[in-house]
């Protein structure tokens, strides 16, 4: 005999009231708004559904949360979903080949073609294509960069996704330049699509394999606020980018898919652009609903290093994208951060709150309006102040006594924030994933704003 | 609901008085118990305190560290309701008991100053203005008894030189957490040995295993060594908590199976139906159901399956055991000689409750062969003549309490996951030898027990595949069924390609709409023609419904789990039996982890992100021989299987705990990133 009333008390709470089903015909989307405090679940019954590339299980029930995303299927589902939903609706296409999506599976095959041929025949260099994605904002450059490496991780491949946009944050805290192959499948139930900071490592196991990035602190929202600076990062990020794929043959044969900021068509925002393409090598360019653009790239067209014609293609941009209020950005920055430091609802992570001299620590900050004669004064010593409460820091991988350009330069292995600044006692209380000695030198960046809750 | 409280509150109570040991298993039960029942926290709190103090002095430390463990697991509501009393409740236990035992509460009070180990918070167990007049208490009383006894030091003494446990055991109950995995269900708590993680107290009856409390082990009378070793018969109590394998003792389904049990039951299945093959050698459902149960028994021991699947298997295991029971009384027959099987064993009581009495089965025989005939090749396909379909009866309600629906090899492996099974099979590795771990009589799960024929008893349970086929071939005449059989028997990838043209192999997307591509390129994937697409907008635009498959069905049936894909070459089986282990012992550790503070680790520098190299198919946590060798130097940069980065190998400091005494557990710390 056993203990009488067990089962039936998990019976009780066994449904959740608002669960329906929907269903998705080939090539159609679902899309969905989910608050930061609410979240809703989704299985797949029948058929196949994916999120930015990354197929769902069927009869696995995924959480989602703080998401404003899409789940389509190519092929026509089921999905139960259950939850609080902020917004949610199907996009049917008349036709599957009104979708956008086609030409974006298109791209894939297209891709997917070039690498294949990249490394069978003599003639190929082993290099597969390194595309760069550009257009101006809220045309789902981000979401096709994440479908392109979706699908391409799904058959085998590992290729690079790099971003340059430093609003983004992939893999990373916002206003980090990153770069990570993606050889595994990308977590679903991740806000940012597999792409959050989230899914980085922590010294424990993961559910769903964590992505290691490469990261550069550019401290600012905007590329124009420190131009220099975000060249000269992404100079970094592509001879890291180019390194990998020259050592890594797997990664070579996947090539490089780069999400660039969205651009205006100014002339100093395609100069950029260029410089990225420069930098990453790219051969083939897709431009996202911006004829102009394209054309303007055209027009400055050169070879890539290897001496390939650069191709460029443009592509209406995705419907129904969602011009991404303030509001939110923000709210996904804090969570971002609050991530990063504490984990998500799958993984709590126990960050260290200690105490420091003023001495102990070694924090730069950008030199407000540099002198571009001299290329040594780059960086300050900042003057630690309650001012810097509740900012988080970039920890940089170099020594405190390397030069300045040097730590500016260095790629990032973590972030602090600093919870409280105690002038009297020259201490401040800094929350650091790890515990232990802060001997690396920190860069107080001037993007993202603090996040006041943090310790809260 | 106050009913049930009471009815709770009851079994609680009774649970309580059977607890004579410290024996983990049964510690952890009650406390999954106390867990799920935290709404009637409260009675089941008064019924703990109300034993402890009546308790007789042996069975007050196990009651106490039940306490313990509850406290610790299910802090809330349970803290609070033990915590005014925690006085009286120590107090009284303290002056009842040995000196040994005092020992032991002593070190369980200490635990109870601090933060539950491994745990987030920082708030001690018991808020300290609780722990601290015990202490006040306990000192007074000390220094009398240090009066008192002479040889208290010298046995203080004598355990400070035994090694203290690891570190990680420093309070009696390890905390649980949410994803805690109690011990096999069906398993006996004194039938310790996989998954015996604490050493064994010399005294303790065979193979018991005791609740883990960091302390040696003392000359003189403990009560864990005053309760006699319990005989074997005496497990009769344990029973309560047994669940019949087919049934998860919370609704939910058993969070850990013993893989060796599994086998265990199958192994017997197996003999059985060997001998009811025997006798009707021409009834090829039967063969098929053999073939099948072999089959199942192959993939079971040649890998580490995910525990779902374990739990899925164990429960079709359970079932079918229940059927052949029922079908083999009335077929054994007298030709064979020693064959009572069910009368042999008594059933013991729990069957007749979970599961219907023999007559009650007798309906679902057909059912059988007629499953395991859909799941091994329909009638129709050609590669197995031999296949019947058996007419589909209608299904008992109890039979079918798991898996609704047909019953059939995909749904007792999961969808897909068969031909990733079958490629992990290695040529003919035969039964586990007698699995380590044979149950005593007693240990049998009930639905077997009544199973156990004589002969099995008696001889070990050596007869692995092939000797099952001579014996076929030996006993049977030249039946054009059994020939027709035998190449599939024989030969793995023939079930295989059965099992193809059968369609259980294909992917599980049903790809309504696609048309499916020619079945000429589904095997491999060769790429689209490119010069197909070029990079022009009308080109990309055009609608080449064909090429979707390549991103479906040609790459194989998707994971369960994640839905990564992986063709059914070869290859790709062996990838996905790395990728399925990687995915089940990830789970563990997500579960073990919760114990641990996690933190996020650095990022690497430049140079190693260059130099890391991603092996998604590789598993590096596993046990490989050069990995521990740098003793905590960098030993490679691998993103592997996706379990975790391996990156930097580092030992963690010298007191890492040793998971089970055959070093069969990773000590994976060492693989984690450097943090």
């Amino acid at each position: 005999m056993s203990i009488p009333g067990l089962g039936q008390l998990v019976a009780q709470q066994s449904t959740a009231p608002s669960t329906r089903t929907i269903t998705l015909h080939p090539f159609s989307e679902w899309r969905f708004q989910i608050s930061p405090t609410s979240s809703a679940t989704c299985r797949l019954l029948t058929g196949t559904a994916e999120r930015d590339g990354t197929e769902l299980a069927q009869n696995k029930t995924y959480t989602l949360t703080r998401c404003r995303s899409k789940i389509i299927s190519l092929t026509g589902a089921t999905l139960e979903i259950t939850g609080e939903f902020e917004s949610e609706t199907v996009k049917h296409h008349p036709h599957p080949a009104d979708s956008p999506l086609v030409a974006y599976l298109n791209l894939h095959f297209l891709l997917q073609a070039r690498r294949t041929q990249s490394s069978s025949s003599q003639s190929g260099s082993g290099h597969g294509p390194r595309v760069m994605i550009c257009g101006p904002g809220a045309v789902g450059k981000t979401s096709l960069a994440k479908m392109l490496i979706g699908w391409a991780t799904r058959q085998g491949e590992q290729p690079v996704l790099a971003t340059v946009d430093p609003r983004d944050g992939m893999l990373a805290l916002p206003g980090t330049l990153s770069a990570a192959v993606f050889a595994t499948v990308m977590d679903v139930e991740d806000p940012e699509g597999g792409v959050g900071v989230s899914c980085t490592p922590s010294n424990g196991p993961s559910a769903v394999p964590v992505k290691l990035p490469v990261g550069y602190y550019f401290g600012r929202e905007r590329v124009e606020d420190d131009g220099r600076l975000w060249r000269d990062l992404v100079g970094r990020l592509g001879s890291s980018v180019r390194a990998k794929t020259g050592g890594d043959s797997g990664v070579r044969r996947g090539g490089v898919v780069v999400d660039t900021p969205a651009v205006q068509f100014r002339k100093g925002e395609v100069k950029g652009l260029m410089h990225v393409i420069r930098e990453f090598a790219v051969n083939i360019i897709v431009v996202l609903g911006s004829p102009d653009l394209e054309a303007e790239l055209r027009r400055r067209n050169h070879k890539t290093p290897h001496g390939e014609p650069i191709e460029i293609v443009n592509l209406d941009k995705s419907d129904g994208v969602v011009e991404q209020d303030r509001q939110f950005l923000l709210s996904t920055r804090k969570a971002l951060i609050k991530d990063y430091f504490f984990g998500d609802s799958k993984r709590a992570l126990s960050p260290s709150v200690q105490s420091f001299s003023f001495d102990d620590v070694v924090i730069f900050r950008a030199v407000d309006g540099p002198d571009l004669d001299d290329p040594t004064q780059v960086l300050e010593r900042a003057e630690i102040s309650e001012e810097m409460s509740h900012w988080t820091l970039a920890v940089m991988d170099a020594s405190v006594n390397d030069p300045l350009e040097t730590i500016r330069q260095a790629p990032v292995i973590g972030w602090v924030c600093v919870s409280d600044v105690d002038k009297g006692r020259r201490r401040l209380k800094i929350l650091s994933p790890v515990s232990g000695r802060l001997t690396r030198p920190m860069v107080w960046g001037r993007w993202p704003e603090p996040y006041v809750n943090l310790l809260g | 609901m106050d009913d049930h409280g009471a009815e709770v509150a009851a079994d609680f109570r009774e649970a309580l008085q059977d607890l004579t040991t410290n024996a983990r298993f049964e510690i952890v039960t009650l406390t999954n118990i106390a867990r799920e029942n935290a709404n009637h926290g409260l009675a089941i709190s008064e019924v703990l305190t109300n034993h402890i103090k009546e308790a007789p002095a042996s069975k007050t430390l196990p009651a106490l560290y039940v306490l313990d463990s509850i406290v610790k697991n299910v802090p809330t509501p349970y803290a609070l309701y033990f915590g005014p009393k925690l006085y009286q409740i120590f107090m009284g236990s303290y002056t009842k008991v040995d000196s040994a035992t005092r020992k032991k509460m002593d070190e369980m009070l200490k635990t109870w100053k601090e933060p539950v180990a491994g745990s987030i918070s920082t708030k001690p167990v018991f808020p300290l203005e609780q722990v601290r007049p015990i202490e006040n208490a306990l000192l007074a009383a000390r220094n009398a008894y240090m009066s008192q006894q002479n040889n208290f030091q010298s046995q203080q003494h004598l355990m400070r030189g035994r090694p203290a446990g690891p570190p990680a055991r420093d309070t009696p109950t390890p905390p649980m957490g949410r994803a805690y995995q109690p011990p096999p269900h069906g398993q006996p708590p004194y039938q310790g040995p996989p998954n015996g993680q604490y050493p064994q107290h010399g005294d303790m009856g065979p193979g018991q295993q005791p609740y883990p409390m960091r302390s040696g082990n003392t000359p003189n009378g403990i009560p864990n060594r005053a309760t006699p070793p319990q005989p074997a018969p005496s497990a009769g109590p344990y029973a309560h908590y047994q669940q019949p394998p087919s049934q998860s003792p919370y609704g939910a389904p058993p969070p850990g199976i013993n893989i060796d049990k599994l086998k265990d039951d199958i192994q017997q299945l197996i003999e059985l139906d060997r001998v009811d093959f025997a006798q009707n050698m021409h009834d090829a459902s039967k063969q098929n159901r053999l073939k099948a149960l072999l089959d199942l028994q192959k993939v079971v021991q040649s890998q580490d399956l995910p525990q779902a699947q374990l739990v899925i298997i164990n429960d079709q295991v359970a079932k079918l055991a229940v059927n052949m029971r029922a079908q083999s009384q009335p077929s054994s027959s007298p030709s064979y000689p020693p064959l009572p099987y069910s009368t042999h064993t008594p059933i013991p009581p729990v069957v007749s409750q979970q599961f219907p009495p023999p007559a009650a089965a007798a309906p679902v025989l057909p059912q059988l062969p007629a499953v395991l005939a859909a799941a091994l090749g329909r009638p129709a396909s050609n590669v197995a003549p031999v296949a019947v379909a058996a007419p589909p009866p209608p299904r008992p309600a109890t039979t079918g309490a798991a898996a609704p629906g047909t019953l059939s090899l995909d749904s007792i492996l999961g969808q897909g996951a068969l031909a990733t099974l079958l490629a992990a099979k290695k040529p003919a590795t035969p039964q586990q030898a007698p699995t380590p771990v044979i149950p005593p009589p007693t240990a049998v799960p009930p639905a077997l027990a009544a199973l156990r024929s004589p002969q099995q008893q008696s001889t070990p349970f050596q007869p692995p595949r092939a000797p099952a086929q001579q014996q076929q071939q030996q006993q049977q005449p030249p039946a054009p069924a059994a020939a027709a059989a035998n190449p599939l028997t024989q030969n793995p990838s023939a079930l295989l390609a059965m099992l193809r043209q059968s369609g259980l192999l294909k992917g599980t997307a049903p790809s309504v709409i696609v048309p499916t591509p020619p079945p000429a390129i589904i095997p491999s994937f060769p790429p689209p023609d490119p010069n197909i697409i070029t990079l022009t907008p009308s080109s990309l635009k055009s609608y080449r419904p064909h090429l979707l498959p390549f991103l479906y069905d040609a790459l194989g049936p998707p994971c369960s789990q994640c839905g990564r894909r992986f063709p059914t070459t070869e290859e790709g089986k062996k990838k996905k039996t790395v990728h399925m282990d990687w995915h089940f012992r990830v789970h563990q550790r997500v579960a073990e982890a919760e114990l641990r503070g996690q933190h996020r680790s650095q990022f690497v520098s430049e140079l190693d992100w260059i130099q890391s190299h991603e092996e998604p198919d590789v598993d590096y946590s596993a046990p490989s021989g050069g990995v521990e060798g740098g003793g905590g130097g960098i030993v490679r940069m691998v993103m592997s299987g996706g379990v975790l980065v391996v990156l930097v190998v580092v030992v963690v400091g010298g007191g890492r705990e040793k998971v089970g005494e055959g070093g069969t557990e990773t000590e994976e710390e060492v693989y984690y990133c450097a943090g």
